[in-house]
């Protein structure tokens, strides 16, 4: 469970993100949503310890994150980014291991036999046992995105935060991480992503968590978050929506030219019959 | 597997000592040798050779060569930059314009390690201080302030040298800086032993961090790494260890950039099999190259980092620019 108290972060000296409240559940998948500088990754960041808070509190578990000491917050939480580059020649399983830090003390350079469980479950849960021992650079993008994840898995926290884990892959590939992720939550890990395609946050979220204007501005049911006019006014665009057969929401952004072509219809778009 | 090549690097240690210990101005047999190693306080001239010259000489070669490619290792690690070497924080050449500033002071020249030891770890801390972020250290800042400074230090190098020509004392300048193990005894490796074993263990104690920030400083952190805190341990251990080996031998070049890549090479990135490699190849090589130096413009001596660069360069570029291995294990 992770609990947000009117959290203040800040960039610099600027304030990025203030009075931010949340709850959210053990094994519930949230998705973070917002444009571009809204605070998604710094949020995550601020939940994982690696961004310091500028005043409120943040609980993981029920205990505060600053009394948490690296190792301790390590195995409490986990961190996936496909940010930085891997320079040196490293094999899959080298990069999951990696995930087994928080479990040892300095001193304690053995493998042990449960590091090796813990890195063949996780490259499992990803799909990725068969490739225990290729080069992490020779893998595709998605591999290399699943091996992020399960060096997050490895580190065997009960909640995991992903910063945009689908963004540079395929539909497909995507789709399979997503799907993913929500199993993780399923089997009782709580999973908080920033993404950016809405859709994919409605297929698969339990909860989408808006954030713009300086602040978390809604934090709910997808087809709640999405129906609603607060989108168009995050991210300054106009937004059409259609429910499928079954009942989900989907939404689409309407290209420029034809929101000024005539600026009436989307208001009637936006709100379609269902099933449309 | 990676421990059978680390076991058959180990192999190399004895057989480069062996090597080094017959390499002499006198002539002298494994069998005597062998005679007089099991004999420390016997008499005579041999015992004296062969402890007094030759085992300390092979001692010294050894502990250089481990240091600086303990020290290269770490902070290519630290800084995730293949191009980091030991002497990057400012170590050799601010040792190296302290030397050449005490011989035209009139300083002996059994006084220059100890001015040379000083003089580089306190261009670290300058370094380091000038590289601080916050807590930690930022990589950018170290690189720039390192080699900032070695720049400044290298131009004082060069006006000393000019000064000490024209009052006869540019030849003692520039033996130091060429790199030589010449006239170096066991008091000299008593002096540094404790800073050097200083370094050396901090540097194992670093050995999780290194494997950590293999995957970069923000998931080391979130793998709950202390990322300044390692850093500062892996900057005090590669300064301790740069500079113990410029007291030893001046500025040995090559050691500490290659041998990393070598030992990488051969067992991969994996700290704990890759420090000990770094230790067990530097050594082998410094005490082949040292024999070599003695051997091959006998009874003068060769400066080593002068047959490093002519011996050791090609066969690095040779090892590092050939088609790698298809999918070696790091």
């Amino acid at each position: 469970m992770i609990d947000l108290c009117d959290v203040l972060l800040r960039v610099g000296e600027r304030p990025l993100l203030t009075g931010v409240d949340a709850r959210i559940d053990t094994g519930e998948f949230v998705a973070l949503l917002g444009p571009n500088g809204a605070g998604k990754t710094t949020l995550l960041r601020a939940i994982a310890g690696l961004h310091r808070v500028g005043t409120g509190t943040i609980l993981l578990g029920g205990g505060a994150l600053t009394q948490l000491s690296p190792l301790e917050r390590a195995r409490r939480v986990a961190f996936v980014t496909g940010d930085e580059l891997l320079l040196d020649a490293l094999s899959v399983r080298d990069v999951v291991a990696i995930g087994r830090f928080p479990h040892h003390r300095w001193w304690e350079w053995q493998t042990r036999g449960s590091d090796t469980i813990a890195v063949t479950r996780a490259l499992e849960a990803v799909g990725m046992e068969g490739f225990a021992e290729r080069l992490f650079s020779t893998l595709s993008s998605g591999e290399q995105q699943r091996v992020w994840i399960a060096l997050g898995l490895a580190q065997q926290t009960p909640i995991l935060l992903l910063d945009e884990p689908t963004s540079h892959l395929d539909v497909r590939i995507s789709h399979e991480i997503l799907a993913l992720l929500r199993a993780l939550s399923r089997s009782g890990k709580t999973v908080v992503c920033a993404l950016h395609d809405l859709n994919e946050a409605a297929a698969y979220a339990d909860r989408i968590g808006l954030l713009g204007n300086g602040t978390l501005l809604a934090l709910g049911e997808p087809d709640a978050l999405l129906a609603g006019p607060l989108l168009e006014g995050v991210y300054g665009i106009t937004m059409e929506s259609i429910r499928l057969s079954d009942g989900r929401i989907r939404v689409f952004a309407r290209p420029a030219c034809e929101a000024t072509d005539d600026p009436a219809e989307p208001t009637e778009r936006r709100n379609p019959a269902p099933n449309a | 597997m990676k421990a059978a090549t680390l076991v058959g690097l180990a192999l190399l240690l004895p057989v480069a000592g062996a090597m080094s210990l017959l390499v002499g101005g006198t002539p002298l047999s494994a069998a005597q040798i062998g005679e007089e190693l099991f004999h420390p306080h016997r008499s005579g001239v041999i015992n004296t050779i062969v402890w007094q010259l030759r085992l300390p000489r092979v001692c010294i070669a050894a502990a250089v060569g481990a240091s600086l490619a303990l020290a290269g290792a770490m902070l290519q690690g630290m800084l995730r930059n293949p191009l980091a070497d030991p002497y990057l924080t400012g170590v050799s050449a601010a040792a190296a314009a302290a030397v050449a500033i005490a011989v035209l002071a009139g300083a002996t020249v059994s006084a220059l390690p100890v001015i040379g030891f000083v003089a580089g770890l306190a261009a670290a801390l300058l370094v380091a201080a000038l590289a601080r972020r916050g807590s930690g250290i930022d990589p950018n800042r170290l690189i720039l302030a390192g080699v900032s400074l070695s720049t400044l230090f290298a131009a004082i190098v060069a006006l000393a040298v000019v000064r000490a020509e024209s009052i006869g004392y540019a030849g003692t300048i520039l033996a130091w800086l060429a790199g030589s193990m010449a006239g170096r005894g066991w008091h000299d490796l008593a002096v540094v032993s404790p800073y050097a074993g200083l370094g050396a263990l901090l540097a194992f104690a670093s050995a999780p961090s290194l494997n950590a920030l293999r995957v970069g400083d923000l998931r080391a952190r979130a793998v709950g790494l202390d990322v300044e805190r390692a850093q500062w341990v892996i900057l005090a251990a590669s300064s301790l260890l740069a500079a113990s080996s410029v007291v030893l031998a001046g500025l040995v070049g090559f050691v500490g950039l290659i041998v990393p890549h070598v030992a990488r090479r051969l067992v991969g990135s994996d700290a704990r099999i890759l420090l000990p490699a770094c230790i067990v190849i530097g050594a082998a090589l410094c005490m082949f190259a040292d024999a070599i130096c003695r051997r091959i413009v006998a009874p003068a001596e060769l400066p080593i980092g002068v047959l490093l660069a002519f011996i050791g360069v090609p066969a690095f570029l040779y090892l590092y620019l050939r088609p790698a291995v298809a999918n070696r294990g790091g």
